[in-house]
């Protein structure tokens, strides 16, 4: 089986420090006003009776690209600059390829994706690939001071990730309209759990799905019109190849 | 056998015309590459094949670059030495349209091709008529209707291109360069489909061998100027 890199995490570990997120700026250059990963946090129910009892009314979600199963961002792309890489299941940005024309950016459900300022591509998480090729964890992962975030490859059954998946249940935040089935497992249960949005193809996206068909047509419509032009011609010739007497046209070859 | 022979092309219009040809080649090859859409790729093994061919997708998208700065430059400089002798000629020519003359030419012309001569006079005598293919100018009306859409087709590829390519320096929204690559394409496909009919009628057609050839050398035989352009000849006749 292939790998497929994922995060397991157990949110009720996060203290909200936010370790993870500078970390990923610090390693990553992410640019200023910009994140590749977060920490969300519920809404506080004051109305219910028993807030106060709870060790805290809040509960932290540590988060950022879940490297989907079903990646809406691949489906956005026109030119497979954004993939989902085979060896690792990770969704990748070609950042050569990329042009920057920000398609994937709606298509992704959990807002993962921004565009550069300066470098002009859409930029998210890697999963620390630089780290990774030193054998290293990712920025976020070693640097939580809790150790909510769990990294591995959830198909090799005695990864970190692949243990704490089995031992426990796990749930998935997912918007229902576009379930993406991201590869990021909280462990028993996390909050929030409503803010992912519906993933939204690009009108121009959606158009050329609906153009492509008919440009094709048309492009195939005129190739058939040339072959059948052609047909006629070489056994137009073949029948009656003097009888034309009164057309220079078919004789000056 | 042998006729006059009758200047028709420079030689840096018959440089332009397969400059264009090869760089269409190679830009309509190399663009289809860069699709690799699931939604939007009927051939999906080309992308797979020509970025292994260029060594990476990235390697293809800065050839198509180049290649298309290259192909809107060369045209930019050419209608900037040549905008009087040649492009606005070129424009009023491909635009002067005698709509009675030329929409019988479509018509005769069409039947002709695809039902033969025979059936073009038992049609002409059925509806009144002249069997006649009706004479044309420097290019007929089937040409001109191709080349108002290539010319025009051609700014709208250009410009979509360097839409995308401001789009890798920051100057241009994400939403104008979205719309920029589905005009890109959808342009190319209409202007391709058009480019079909062009090389089968100016390469294969029967009796269409002078134009091809005159493309090379520049000039054509008096029987085939006198054949297919007559109006333009009884000019060059004139001067």
């Amino acid at each position: 089986m292939n790998k497929q890199l994922s995060m397991v995490i157990d949110s009720s570990a996060c203290i909200d420090c936010r370790a993870c997120t500078l970390a990923c700026k610090v390693e990553n250059n992410v640019p200023e006003g910009k994140w590749r990963n977060w920490v969300k946090r519920s809404e506080p129910d004051f109305n219910k009776p028993d807030w106060m009892d709870h060790r805290t009314p809040l509960h932290f979600q540590p988060g950022g690209c879940m490297h989907c199963e079903v990646p809406t961002c691949v489906q956005a792309c026109p030119t497979g600059a954004t993939y989902k890489n085979e060896k690792d299941g990770a969704v990748k940005v070609d950042s050569k390829l990329c042009i920057g024309c920000g398609s994937c950016i709606p298509a992704c459900p959990y807002g993962a994706r921004y565009r550069h300022p300066t470098r002009n591509i859409v930029d998210k998480c890697d999963y620390c690939e630089n780290r990774r090729e030193r054998g290293e964890l990712p920025a976020c992962v070693v640097t939580c001071p809790t150790k909510a975030r769990v990294f591995g490859d959830i198909n090799d059954p005695k990864s970190d990730a692949a243990l704490l998946l089995k031992k426990n249940k796990s749930v998935r935040v997912i918007n229902k309209e576009s379930d993406t089935k991201p590869n990021m497992y909280y462990l028993s249960a996390t909050a929030p759990m409503n803010w992912p949005v519906k993933a939204r193809m690009p009108d121009a996206i959606q158009m050329w799905k609906l153009a492509g068909p008919l440009i094709w047509g048309v492009v195939g419509l005129n190739a058939l019109g040339v072959l059948v032009m052609l047909g006629k011609q070489l056994l137009m010739k073949e029948n009656a190849p003097e009888t034309d007497e009164s057309h220079e046209e078919t004789r000056q070859s | 056998m042998t006729s006059t022979q009758i200047h028709r092309h420079t030689r840096l219009s018959i440089f332009m015309h397969w400059f264009n040809a090869g760089c269409w080649i190679f830009l309509l090859l190399t663009g289809l590459g860069l699709i690799q859409n699931d939604d939007l790729q009927p051939f999906t093994s080309w992308p797979t094949m020509l970025r292994s061919l260029f060594g990476g997708g990235a390697n293809l998208l800065l050839a198509h670059e180049i290649a298309g700065i290259a192909w809107a430059g060369g045209f930019l400089l050419y209608g900037i030495i040549r905008l009087k002798s040649d492009v606005l000629p070129f424009i009023r020519e491909i635009f002067t349209v005698d709509i009675r003359r030329d929409f019988l030419w479509l018509i005769a012309k069409g039947i002709q091709m695809t039902l033969g001569y025979k059936a073009l006079s038992v049609i002409a005598d059925k509806f009144g008529f002249s069997p006649k293919i009706p004479d044309q100018g420097f290019y007929n009306v089937g040409q001109k209707i191709f080349a108002i859409p290539a010319v025009f087709g051609g700014m709208v590829i250009a410009a979509s291109g360097i839409i995308m390519i401001l789009s890798q320096t920051g100057m241009a929204s994400t939403e104008l360069v979205q719309w920029a690559i589905l005009v890109h394409f959808v342009t190319v496909g209409l202007v391709f489909a058009g480019l079909l009919i062009h090389i089968f009628m100016a390469s294969i057609a029967a009796g269409e061998q002078p134009a091809f050839i005159s493309m090379f050398t520049g000039s054509v035989p008096e029987d085939y100027a006198r054949h297919h352009h007559k109006l333009w000849l009884d000019e060059v006749k004139k001067s």
